[in-house]
């Protein structure tokens, strides 16, 4: 699954760390999901949704394979 | 809880001292069983290592709730929690066929049937523990 999550924290110009602080996680659970090696559970993925102040599509993009 | 740990690792050290002070002074005939002061030794190092890890980390957080956040957010982290629990299904999977094998060989070599029985046992327990625990997720989930 692709995700806007980087393009989203760089224009908000916010770090890795900092993302990682305010939706409690580890930095490398941010830079996993900005290079699509990992996908969410549901909660973090509206956690990261409420975050950016955004519906969970606009952040999350599904792709039938 | 820095106290437990405290208490946890001294009491290690003690196990450990008891198992090493038995082991060497140990005759013909001891006054108990031959394999209590290697069991004490074992369990001695296990509560000794476990209870200085917990007493040295709650002593690096002690007063410092930034790396005290960071260390919950680490554990709690749900990537974290998935590759755990993907390496531990892992380590089962591998456990299953290895413990096989060496049970086989056991009776092959003809090891003592009771110490046989009894590793297959506690493997069987394991497997059933397993079992259990997926008919009990396939009904809360």
């Amino acid at each position: 699954m692709k995700n806007r999550l980087e393009e989203l924290r760089r224009q908000r110009g916010i770090r890795q760390e900092e993302l990682a602080e305010a939706l409690e996680v580890s930095r490398q659970t941010i830079g996993s999901l900005e290079n699509g090696r990992y996908n969410p559970s549901i909660l973090l993925a509206f956690r990261i949704a409420r975050y950016f102040g955004m519906p969970i599509e606009e952040i999350f993009l599904y792709e039938e394979e | 809880m820095k106290k437990k740990s405290g208490i946890l690792a001294l009491a290690g050290l003690g196990l450990t001292a008891l198992g090493l002070w038995m082991a060497l002074s140990q005759g013909e005939k001891p006054g108990w069983p031959p394999a209590l002061p290697y069991l004490l030794l074992g369990l001695g190092c296990g509560v000794f290592g476990h209870g200085t890890g917990s007493w040295i980390s709650g002593k690096i957080l002690e007063g410092d709730p930034q790396i005290e956040r960071r260390a919950r957010i680490e554990t709690a982290d749900e990537r974290n929690q998935m590759i755990g629990n993907r390496a531990k299904a892992k380590a089962f999977d591998l456990m299953l066929y290895l413990f096989a094998g060496v049970l086989l060989v056991f009776a092959l070599m003809g090891v003592d049937t009771v110490a046989v029985l009894l590793l297959t046992g506690a493997y069987l327990v394991c497997l059933g523990w397993g079992l259990y625990w997926r008919f009990r997720y396939e009904k809360e989930m």
